[in-house]
């Protein structure tokens, strides 16, 4: 009977774990908790606690001489309303985003369309077309606000020799042409993450549409138009989403190569946000036009994803 | 060295502007690069420019060794070396004198055997991290470098230095001498509400500089007013365009406390001034457009990026030989006269053009502001209430402020004294001839420190002001974004936009 008894403790504590080291029977546990925690912990600490604390931030006024901060919930939520500078960089922001998303998006998968072969050296090529992400943004923007000096960049005095563009307007030093020279460089920067996706949703297609078509004598650009780009269609649309949500916090080349100038003719919301911040020290303010930005960034992907149908 | 991510990319960030402002050489960047582990192709190498000259090569001369009194090491080695193994840390813009005391502190810790961390980094993180520091009264920082602008903000979180120094008469460097400081500095620097707040630690002020090989060249004699400056800029700018030579610079950059800089002086040398006695913006009245359009006016005859420039780009214009005449920062000089200048010993000092039709007085403006002819933009070097090693600082703090260490980074680099006797000293007066870290510019400035002073307003929005809202809206009528080149539409709005914000905040 004892030993009948013990064989069933045996039996119960090998089901349950219990007994063993606790380090052990979390390993061996299918509750998903143990394992689902440690993210959990990073995505409370790093996400939702940044994220309340600049809810609690925007609903706060403060006051710059006492630098005490006093609950008031409308306060800079009504003072965007009246801020000029929100609505233009709303507009820069949109602006950005669009300009480099349709201009990335062209020419990276003209780029891919151009890379897709397994012919020697191709596999070169591609490699090399990644090199600028590897460079740090901030440092691109250093780069190319020195090409773009008025005074002494490469890139300057190599269009002003051609007679492409007028010494008497730097390009980062006139309001009608600064956000094109940002945008500049993140072409330059981004078109290879383009690329990469492109090249990746390229290789992934079926070969026998297209083999069909050729036989019934589809030309290549028939073919492009009818198969690889509606084939694409959902690659194309996860590129705009992950590049636009990028995009919409556009910060380190503003800030190294015009700090939101000149006027404000490159400044984003988030390039806003960042001055009112470092130079206002205005922390409650700041978070309300990063919150806005929040917001917008998604309201617009959700309107991108209604209107495309994309699904994840 | 081993990097964190964050460090790694702050590492990356402050190595590049730093590269961009001249302050490292080409060879430093990329060294720093590699130690952060980026690679750049010889591609990506060629493409970063033609090399630029060196500022910080330029203006950092010879090394000139001043030993300290012997009553001052054995305080040093007694009363510091108490705090061996203490690190303090301070946080500071690339001044010249803060360059060169990142330089030499080593002699500092190998006296006392306290450590010195100074964190350079661009002024405006210098605000933030000064900020930051304060708003939670953290004490990551023992020494912070105010700019005359932040004095106000920060000066709550300062320990008074006299009063500290008279309190701990244990931990008061000998021979200090208080009285040595350039009185006007105490006062348009230091001083706020009677409060010391930290001690002069650098003076850039406005001076007038020429070159005078053009002025001989076409028969005009140097200018003395706002009027004379202007006919000459443009008879200069007229005959010599074809050259490649502008009749001014600016530091016309949008959104920076450089253009604030150059407006205030412009405003001030038309009779104008930033808050009038009731203290309100009084920038548009009719003193203050005048002297806005006289800056637009100037801007015309000025090469084009000077709406993109800073100081920084200023100096590189005049050292590049782009410019004929500047009413700028003093501590440009040095670096005109530096070997790899193109214009070494062509350009020369004169004092601040004078004020038509007149200057307003102090008791006519708001906020403890002091309109005259010479903007100072001076620091202070502030010890922090909250610091954790605050008796380390303060041995650290007055052995950077000491008569010895302020003349030898005058004679480092020909930079503008804080006290009386560095002006006077006989090793200075030797320097006053034509090479790198040139001292002839230094009777000027003293002048124009001693007689035409100007200050701006203390008070606690001016940092965000003077920085942000102001250069902004300055920057929008500059380049033609907003106002339609009306200077008065511009003023207003800027008035609308300062008087709301001193009224938030129950300064009026």
């Amino acid at each position: 009977m004892v030993e009948r008894a013990h064989i069933a403790e045996g039996a119960r504590r090998a089901v349950t774990g219990t007994g063993r080291p606790f380090l052990a029977r979390i390993l061996s546990s299918e509750h998903p908790f143990p394992w689902l925690f440690p993210i959990s912990a990073m995505l409370v600490l790093f996400g939702v606690y940044p994220l309340l604390y600049a809810i609690w931030l925007s609903l706060h006024k403060r006051n710059p001489v006492t630098r005490l901060s006093v609950f008031e919930p409308a306060w800079n939520w009504m003072k965007i309303f009246g801020d000029q500078r929100v609505w233009g960089a709303i507009g820069h922001t949109y602006l950005y985003t669009g300009c480099a998303i349709v201009i990335e998006l062209a020419l990276g998968l003209l780029i891919a369309l151009l890379l897709d072969s397994d012919r020697k050296g191709y596999g070169v090529l591609r490699a090399l077309m990644t090199l600028p992400l590897v460079v740090p943004p901030a440092v691109a923007g250093m780069m190319f606000l020195l090409m773009l000096d008025g005074s002494f960049g490469v890139l300057s005095r190599g269009l002003y020799a051609m007679g492409l563009w007028s010494p008497a307007h730097p390009i980062l030093a006139t309001s009608s042409s600064a956000l094109y020279g940002i945008l500049l460089t993140d072409i330059w920067q981004w078109t290879p993450f383009m690329v990469l996706i492109m090249m990746a949703g390229l290789r992934a297609l079926p070969k026998g549409p297209f083999e069909a078509a050729a036989i019934d004598g589809a030309t290549a650009v028939q073919a492009f138009f009818r198969l690889t780009l509606p084939m694409l269609s959902k690659i194309i649309a996860l590129a705009v989403l992950i590049r636009g949500v990028d995009l919409f916090r556009i910060y380190d080349y503003i800030k190294v190569m015009t700090e939101g100038g000149p006027g404000t003719s490159t400044e984003t919301l988030t390039a806003y946000a960042g001055a009112i911040y470092f130079k206002n020290a205005d922390f409650p303010y700041a978070s309300t036009v990063a919150l806005l930005t929040l917001i917008l960034v998604v309201a617009t992907s959700t309107l991108f994803m209604k209107i495309f149908r994309v699904r994840f | 060295m081993g990097f964190h991510k964050h460090d790694k990319q702050t590492f990356i960030v402050d190595s590049a502007t730093a590269f961009g402002q001249r302050r490292i050489s080409k060879r430093e960047f990329l060294r720093r690069m590699g130690l952060a582990g980026v690679g750049f192709s010889a591609f990506s190498l060629g493409l970063l420019g033609n090399s630029r000259p060196q500022r910080q090569v330029s203006l950092i001369g010879e090394a000139a060794h001043a030993d300290l009194p012997d009553d001052v090491t054995k305080f040093l080695k007694d009363v510091g070396g108490k705090y061996k193994g203490a690190k303090i840390r301070y946080t500071s813009e690339a001044t010249p004198p803060t360059v060169v005391l990142n330089q030499i502190k080593s002699e500092f810790t190998g006296l006392t055997g306290i450590d010195v961390e100074v964190e350079i980094v661009p002024l405006e993180q210098v605000l933030a991290k000064a900020t930051q520091d304060v708003q939670g009264q953290l004490g990551t920082y023992d020494l912070y470098y105010l700019d005359q602008s932040w004095v106000a903000t920060f000066a709550p979180d300062c320990i008074d230095p006299v009063e500290l120094y008279k309190s701990k008469p244990d931990l008061a460097m000998p021979g200090f001498d208080w009285e040595d400081f350039s009185k006007p500095l105490v006062e348009g620097l230091a001083l706020y509400n009677g409060k010391m707040v930290g001690i002069p630690f650098d003076i850039p002020i406005f001076i007038l500089m020429y070159r005078q090989d053009l002025l001989e060249k076409h028969g005009l004699s140097v200018p003395t007013t706002c009027e004379e400056f202007s006919k000459a800029a443009h008879a200069i700018f007229d005959a010599e365009k074809a050259n490649g030579i502008f009749g001014t610079g600016l530091q016309a950059k949008s959104g920076h406390y450089s253009l604030e800089c150059d407006w205030t002086q412009a405003v001030w040398s038309h009779g104008g001034s930033i808050f009038g006695k009731d203290k309100k913006f009084s920038g548009n009245d009719a003193q203050g457009i005048t002297g806005l359009k006289w800056y637009q006016d100037l801007l015309t005859i000025a090469p084009p990026n000077s709406t993109a420039s800073t100081w920084d780009g200023q100096f590189q214009m005049m050292q590049a030989g782009q410019v004929a005449l500047v009413q700028s920062w003093d501590e440009f000089f040095p670096g005109l006269d530096a070997d790899d200048s193109k214009v070494k010993g062509l350009w020369q000092p004169a004092k601040p053009l004078k004020a038509t039709p007149g200057l307003r007085s102090t008791s006519d403006v708001g906020f403890g502001e002091i309109p005259n002819l010479g903007h100072q933009g001076g620091s202070i070097m502030g010890l922090s209430a909250y610091s954790k090693n605050q008796e380390a600082a303060w041995i650290f703090m007055q052995w950077a402020c000491c008569k010895e260490i302020m003349t030898r980074c005058t004679l480092a680099g020909g930079f503008a004294p804080m006290r009386e006797s560095s002006f006077a000293d006989p090793r200075v007066k030797a320097k006053e001839k034509v090479g790198p870290g040139t001292t002839r510019h230094l009777e000027i400035v003293k002048w124009t420190i001693d007689n035409v002073m100007a200050s701006e307003p203390d008070m606690p929005l001016w940092a965000g002001l003077s920085s942000n809202e102001i250069p902004t809206e300055l920057g929008k009528l500059l380049t033609g974004q907003d106002y339609n080149g009306d200077a008065k539409a511009c003023m207003d709005a800027v008035a609308k936009i300062v008087d709301s914000a001193v009224q938030d905040a129950g300064l009026l």
